[in-house]
């Protein structure tokens, strides 16, 4: 007796349940499959739009780069936050198949969130050719001053070595000091620190794994 | 919509005139103010977001419009909030996919179009009680509103913090960009500049 109780209470309530929110779950329904739908028929566009955008900006600091390999050795990075990630490293290749260089991404935290860099630097890891900014919101007219002008200039050619940055200098010298943007010391550090996180550990470890040599200039 | 509204053609130039200066969203009634502070610093921008707020409205106007008779009172705002999310994510991947620099530029205030003030308040004050026609054209005329009203703001901001007008030059060359502007003071003070500005010649109309 108790247990018909139980069953009629249960199923007038299922009842209930679903007189009242039918409308939700069946357009919940068809909204999921009209967002499944839309997301089927873009995503590769998408993707394609992210690898294309990180090659058009890479192929400007590589000039003569054409095709992209992604290294599949296991290189780990570990971040000041003190978590660990595998780098996404990049063979670049010309058109006859010949190593131009090496290209990697890059990020850390800025002044005003976080900055996603791409870095390239030549074929034996010595020099630096130039990074540029995937994204950022660094302030407009002063930190975002590191996606242009003097300050990207001197990464092009500057040592594969740990970089410092100064306030005073020569910027038009092609070594290991970079000078500081005039109010935006802390994106102008921010990025230092972003690529002397990452290429000294990416570069130690493709040594120990014999990816390029470990002759010094 | 009551029926002392007149004829037909009366109901439907109304909706869609309303939102372009008696009730417009951004100047008049003051609502969903994130994006007019947050994506006016250039036009494109801006145009992208008014175009994107203009496709979400008709959309989720026309779908409320249509289930208006299905709803039940206390489980209206969820259903407005899916519709809307489900057009906001649509738009999302369109942008992505075929306009990817504008989609990173706006960043997180496409999503964000989502908890947009505009759209729920029209899907609960017009498209929930009144005919399909009649939402779309409300959804027309409030979304253009809005639009034109981003691009005044955007304008402003765009030719006086770069001197570039739609990424043109057009301010001679000895003009000194004013960086303030493009920060995001530069949002208030214009906003409540053209607001000032709106309510003087409104109150020398009334007088």
């Amino acid at each position: 007796m108790s247990k018909l109780k139980l069953v009629g209470w249960a199923s007038a309530h299922a009842v209930f349940f679903v007189q009242q929110s039918w409308l939700l779950l069946a357009s919940s329904f068809c909204f999921g499959l009209l967002i499944a739908m839309t997301n089927t028929a873009l995503s590769g566009r998408i993707e394609q739009n992210k690898a294309a955008r990180l090659n058009d900006l890479t192929k400007a600091l590589l000039p003569g780069a054409e095709v992209f390999q992604p290294v599949a050795a296991d290189i780990q990075v570990s971040l000041p936050d003190g978590s660990k990630e595998k780098a996404r490293v990049f063979e670049v290749l010309s058109r006859d198949q010949q190593r131009i260089g090496w290209s990697f991404n890059a990020h850390g935290v800025g002044f005003a969130g976080p900055i996603e860099l791409v870095l390239a630097v030549d074929k034996d890891f010595q020099k630096i050719m130039g990074f540029d900014v995937l994204a950022s919101s660094e302030t407009p007219g002063f930190g975002d001053q590191i996606r242009s002008g003097f300050y990207r200039k001197q990464y092009a050619d500057a040592p594969a070595e740990p970089l410092s940055l100064v306030k005073m200098g020569d910027p038009a010298l092609a070594d290991a000091q970079i000078v500081a943007i005039t109010g935006a010391t802390v994106s102008s550090q921010a990025v230092v620190n972003i690529v002397n996180t990452f290429l000294t550990q990416i570069k130690s470890q493709m040594q120990e794994k014999g990816l390029i040599g470990n002759v010094r200039q | 919509m009551s029926a002392s509204n007149g004829s037909t053609s009366g109901l439907y130039s109304k909706a869609l005139v309303t939102g372009l200066w008696r009730e417009n969203p951004t100047f008049r009634l003051m609502i969903g103010m994130c994006p007019p502070l947050a994506v006016t610093t250039a036009v494109k921008p801006a145009l992208t977001m008014g175009l994107s707020v203009i496709f979400v409205l008709i959309c989720s106007n026309l779908v409320v419009s249509l289930m208006r008779n299905l709803l039940k009172p206390h489980l209206r705002i969820i259903m407005f909030t899916v519709t809307i999310a489900t057009f906001v994510t649509i738009c999302d991947l369109f942008l992505k996919a075929y306009q990817p620099k504008m989609s990173e530029i706006l960043g997180a205030y496409v999503p964000l179009i989502i908890v947009n003030c505009i759209i729920i308040f029209r899907a609960e004050a017009c498209a929930s009680k009144s005919g399909p026609v009649v939402s779309i054209l409300d959804g027309i005329g409030m979304g253009v509103g809005f639009t034109v009203a981003l691009c005044i703001l955007a304008g402003v901001r765009e030719i006086l913090a770069t001197g570039h007008f739609f990424d043109v030059r057009v301010m001679p060359n000895a003009f000194v960009p004013w960086l303030a502007l493009q920060m995001p003071v530069g949002a208030f003070v214009t906003l409540g500049l053209i607001l000032a500005l709106i309510n003087v010649l409104t109150r020398r109309k009334e007088s």
